[in-house]
């Protein structure tokens, strides 16, 4: 779906990135994470060419982005940032209509897009849809912000650090929204953070940046395993990798069959940290799942986990 | 707002019943200057004078506006970067050669009359709509023209469904200031044979009649006040949030 081909970005003496190639394949949720001034945000960018590559190319659905009006091009991707920049003299409703609006969308078929999104993202859309943006609070701004960048149903979702300056519960549950949207909608997104857990909880993929070169590339457990460079295990955090990399495996892919008396519940969909986190608070060596069949994770399933 | 549109509108009735009771008010006149033998003056309706006064004042504001906006847009545009410099020297240039000076160099070129004024005013009401205007777009938070750009709006919807809107609060206050700055200056163009509500203080000057000049003067600022207040009560509301 998005692809980079050996795509570089000078400024001036500075290399932004370098020579980057790689793909994110359609429906996936990529996440580019890397520190500030990694190149990550620029590497964006240059998807709706708000940036354009100094070298290489940047394809779309198989067509260089080059070769599209850029007004066309980016009414056609969404587009999230941490600012989330909502228009102060629009209210919500007009603020989520921006890009139908521009695409020539009927009056009714406009309303009723604006009422779904809102509703989807978390929004009742009678309480929010006449709002000002200065009355709502960061949480609030950033989900009419994700529901202005779908509201012409894009198939690209561009989000560069969309979460980054909203406190962590707000943050989780955006998360959490997110997780559920794309898991409706099938889009490919391509988001950027700095932030390893919350690529962890994301994505399906995760691009590590460091000094504008693509570092590592993949699934995130391929990503965080032992096998990862030193230089990308220094920057995700050497001593809590291992940590991250419980984060991603699912502790009922490990259970083993049968009661485990008197052990902890671990609920539903809880990660192998979460089962460690579980033990070390009760100081048990076992945890119980919840769900029908009677199963159970002893600690020594998390110790030989890959 | 209500009360103090009602309250302007008093304070215009009060002036043009001023206006009319000017020339029959001799009493009041010579009361304030015994010396002076005819102190109202009655050579022209002071309605005329304060018509012709507005009309090249408004016209000089709105001549002003569409030389000094369409510049300030230009002079914020990425292509108009790098005139911006150039611009700015220029209005600056304009606005600092006093109105006078320029009806005086304008004289030989444009004859006596309405059009050296009109020159002059222009001049120098462009330079704070220019500013105004560039302060204005430049307010607007680049998260939001970044937003803009990224959600696809063209260059000229950028301009006129974002950055213009927001940037109105200032634009409009620049507008005031203009406005006000002309009607008051439009009196020096008297000097040159414009005729305003500046007529009567030149004829005093020249006659010894400080009676005319006083009124002339009170006249001349009482409107001026008028239409900043009018001015300031149309930019009022749109200003807050």
């Amino acid at each position: 779906m998005i692809r980079f081909e050996d795509v570089s970005q000078r400024y001036g003496e500075v290399q932004a990135v370098r020579g980057v190639t790689f793909g994110v394949p359609s429906g996936v949720l990529c996440v580019l994470l890397g520190e500030s001034g990694s190149g990550k945000s620029t590497l964006l960018r240059m998807v709706n060419r708000l940036i354009e590559p100094s070298g290489g190319r940047v394809l779309l659905q198989g067509q260089d982005v080059a070769g599209i009006d850029p007004q066309i091009l980016r009414r056609g991707i969404g587009y999230v940032i941490q600012s989330v920049g909502l228009f102060p003299h629009r209210s919500v409703a007009e603020n989520v209509a921006t890009v139908p609006r521009l695409l020539g969308w009927d009056a009714a078929r406009i309303a009723a897009r604006v009422d779904k999104l809102l509703a989807m993202v978390g929004l009742e859309p009678g309480e929010y849809r006449a709002r000002r943006p200065a009355t709502l609070s960061g949480g609030q701004a950033q989900r009419v912000g994700l529901a202005r960048a779908l509201a012409a149903d894009p198939p690209v979702l561009l989000m560069d650090e969309p979460f980054s300056a909203l406190d962590p519960a707000t943050r989780r549950g955006l998360q959490a929204e997110l997780r559920r949207i794309h898991a409706n909608m099938g889009k490919t997104i391509l988001l950027v953070t700095h932030d390893v857990e919350e690529a962890l909880a994301l994505a399906d993929r995760i691009a590590v940046m460091e000094a504008g070169r693509l570092v590592a590339e993949g699934p995130p457990l391929a990503v965080l395993g032992w096998e990862t460079p030193a230089s990308v295990r220094r920057m995700l955090g050497a001593e809590t990798l291992a940590f991250h990399r419980l984060s991603a495996l699912r502790a009922e892919d490990f259970a083993l069959p049968g009661f485990a008396p008197g052990a902890p519940l671990l609920a539903a969909g809880g990660t192998m940290r979460d089962a460690l986190l579980l033990m070390l608070t009760h100081g048990t060596d076992r945890a119980a799942l919840a769900g029908e069949a009677a199963r159970h994770l002893p600690l020594s399933a998390i110790l030989a986990a890959p | 707002m209500k009360k103090a549109a009602l309250w302007l509108a008093l304070g215009a009735v009060a002036f043009l019943a001023a206006l009319w009771a000017a020339p029959q008010a001799e009493g009041l006149w010579s009361a304030l200057f015994p010396e002076v033998s005819r102190p109202a003056y009655v050579q022209e309706s002071w309605f005329v004078l304060l018509g012709s006064h507005l009309a090249l004042s408004l016209g000089a504001a709105l001549l002003a506006a569409m030389l000094g906006i369409p510049a300030g847009i230009a002079a914020t545009r990425s292509s108009g970067r790098a005139l911006r410099p150039v611009v700015d020297a220029a209005f600056t240039l304009a606005q600092s050669v006093p109105p006078v000076a320029v009806i005086a160099l304008a004289l030989p070129l444009l004859g006596f009359g309405a059009a050296p004024t009109l020159l002059a005013l222009v001049l120098y009401g462009a330079l704070p709509l220019l500013r105004a205007t560039v302060t204005g777009i430049e307010s607007v938070p680049a998260q939001i023209t970044e937003a803009a750009r990224g959600l696809g709006l063209s260059p000229w919807q950028r301009l006129t469904r974002v950055e213009l809107p927001l940037a109105r609060p200032v634009l409009l206050a620049g507008l005031r200031v203009a406005v006000t700055l002309s009607v008051a200056t439009t009196a020096v163009g008297a000097v040159a044979g414009a005729r305003c509500l500046g007529t009567p203080i030149i004829i005093g000057l020249t006659n010894a009649n400080p009676s005319y000049v006083l009124q002339g003067a009170l006249f001349t600022a009482w409107l001026a006040l008028l239409l900043d207040r009018a001015l300031s009560l149309l930019a009022g509301p749109q200003s807050s949030p």
